[in-house]
């Protein structure tokens, strides 16, 4: 079992990490090539001052029109991202990793308060879920992509949970945790969850485009 | 012979309790988990540390591997300091870069199970439920 944990502490945490920047640079490099070749004038347009302009307007709950069209999926998706990136960087747990390979130690959420934002991110997932099968809408626009994302985000907060109640065998658990977790960082420039790495610039680009040459706000 | 079975009996429970009672005892004596009061409330379950079954299972003659002493910053590795809680010269929020408690319970017992390839390391194995 040893063996088994330390390899994926060791060598397969650094090919997972390794996978996630070195690929969403290559994403983010590629998008920008691919622009400047099928649509320079919009990367002419690309204005600092529209894009923050849209980007934080959109970071407001209900600010947008968007957001106000539907509440319930607004109020799970702040919640849900909120959640998502909140309980890995700040888990007493991964810290604690933090410091034992490189010494480095910060601010921490308090495990009760870390263990119901799992359980938050959870339902999110439900949530999603049972809109892509209920919504007749949602579901016709719906593809294997979009299953393949919502299942690979789910399985580390659900392993994660399990492992920390030691529900089940801990010591499978927690391998099985690390490699959904490595699973899901690996995944992020590759498939849906990309819009991690895009979400900035496609608000940055339609900001500027309604800011400088529509003229008009995109919120 | 009817009357020498409930005697039998009897004296095979009395030597029992008192087996018990001895264990009982002897248990609170002897560590098997790892709380020190520094901590406060603890927020995991006390690491399982079976304090002398633990070192005889790991071949653990000297005292000072674990019991280490020095002062003003500086480890003294041929100092043992036996019977001394880590917490005497560890504090829990120290000044400066003094290793803290709980660093230094989890560097010292971690970075030996790690470099003899035996023994715990992921959190749960410790602090078990
Ligand atoms: C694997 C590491 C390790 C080794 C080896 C070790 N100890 Fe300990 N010992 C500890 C820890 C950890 C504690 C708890 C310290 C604390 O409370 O902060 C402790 C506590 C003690 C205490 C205090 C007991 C109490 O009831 O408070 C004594 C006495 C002690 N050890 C003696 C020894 C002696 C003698 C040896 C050598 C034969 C030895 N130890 C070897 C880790 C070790
Ligand atoms: C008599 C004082 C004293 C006691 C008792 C003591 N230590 Fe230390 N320890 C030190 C000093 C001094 C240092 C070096 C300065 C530092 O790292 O804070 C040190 C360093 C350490 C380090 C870092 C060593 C390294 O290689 O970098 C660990 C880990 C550690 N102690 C664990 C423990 C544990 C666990 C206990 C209890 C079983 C304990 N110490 C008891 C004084 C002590
Ligand atoms: C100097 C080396 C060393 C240090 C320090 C050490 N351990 Fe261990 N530990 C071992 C070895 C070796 C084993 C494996 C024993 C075996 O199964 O053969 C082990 C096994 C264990 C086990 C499993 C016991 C079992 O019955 O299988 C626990 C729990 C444990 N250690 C806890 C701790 C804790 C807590 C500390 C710190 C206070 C600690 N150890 C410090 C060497 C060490
Ligand atoms: C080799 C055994 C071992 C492993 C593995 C281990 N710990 Fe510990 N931990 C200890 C010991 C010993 C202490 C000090 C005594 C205590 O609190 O039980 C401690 C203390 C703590 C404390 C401070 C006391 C408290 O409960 O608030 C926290 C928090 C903690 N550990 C979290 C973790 C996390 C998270 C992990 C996994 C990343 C982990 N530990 C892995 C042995 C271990
Ligand atoms: C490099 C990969 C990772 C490693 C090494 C790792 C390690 C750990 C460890 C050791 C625990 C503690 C288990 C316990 O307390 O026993 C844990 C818990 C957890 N991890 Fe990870 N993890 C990784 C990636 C991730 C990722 C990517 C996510 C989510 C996006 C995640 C979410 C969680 C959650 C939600 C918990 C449980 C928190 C709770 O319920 O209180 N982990 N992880
Ligand atoms: C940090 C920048 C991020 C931004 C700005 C962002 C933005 C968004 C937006 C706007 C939505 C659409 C919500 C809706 O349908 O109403 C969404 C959905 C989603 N995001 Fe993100 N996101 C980010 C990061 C992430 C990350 C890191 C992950 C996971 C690794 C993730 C996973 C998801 C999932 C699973 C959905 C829902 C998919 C579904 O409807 O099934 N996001 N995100």
């Amino acid at each position: 079992m040893n063996a088994a944990y330390e390899f994926v502490t060791g060598p397969l945490a650094w090919l997972a990490w390794g996978i996630f920047l070195l690929g969403s640079a290559y994403r983010l490099y590629s998008m920008y090539q691919l622009a400047l070749k099928k649509d320079a004038p919009s990367v002419s347009f690309m204005d600092l001052g529209f894009s923050l302009r849209s980007i934080f307007n959109w970071l407001i709950p209900f600010n947008a029109l968007g957001w106000r069209k539907s509440p319930v999926m607004t109020v799970t998706t702040f919640a849900f991202h909120l959640c998502l990136i909140a309980v890995p960087v700040f888990l007493v747990a991964h810290v604690t990793l933090w410091t034992e390979f490189f010494g480095i130690s910060y601010a921490t959420l308090p495990d009760n308060v870390a263990d119901i934002m799992t359980l938050v991110v959870l339902a999110a997932c439900l949530v999603f879920a049972g809109r892509r099968l209920t919504q007749k809408e949602v579901a016709y626009i719906t593809t294997g992509k979009d299953w393949l994302a919502l299942t690979i985000v789910t399985l580390p907060f659900l392993t994660g949970f399990l492992a920390y109640h030691q529900v089940f065998d801990y010591q499978v658990m927690i391998v099985a945790h690390i490699v959904a977790g490595e699973i899901m960082l690996a995944a992020i420039p590759f498939t849906r969850l990309s819009h991690m790495v895009f979400a900035a610039f496609t608000r940055a680009y339609m900001g500027s485009e309604f800011g400088g040459v529509r003229h008009a706000r995109d919120w | 012979m009817k009357r020498t079975l409930p005697l039998l009996i009897l004296a095979a429970l009395t030597i029992v309790s008192a087996l018990a009672t001895v264990q009982a005892v002897m248990a609170q004596d002897a560590i098997t988990k790892l709380a020190p009061e520094a901590f406060g409330t603890l927020t995991r379950p006390p690491a399982v540390f079976v304090h002398d079954k633990h070192n005889e299972k790991a071949k653990l003659e000297e005292c000072v591997v674990c019991h280490h002493g020095g002062s003003d910053g500086k480890i003294d590795k041929s100092a043992s300091t036996e019977g001394t809680p880590c917490v005497e010269c560890h504090k829990v929020k120290p000044a400066g870069k003094a290793t803290n408690l709980k660093r230094a319970y989890h560097k010292q017992c971690i970075d030996c199970h790690r470099a003899k390839g035996k023994g715990p390391l992921a959190c749960g194995q410790c602090h078990k439920r």
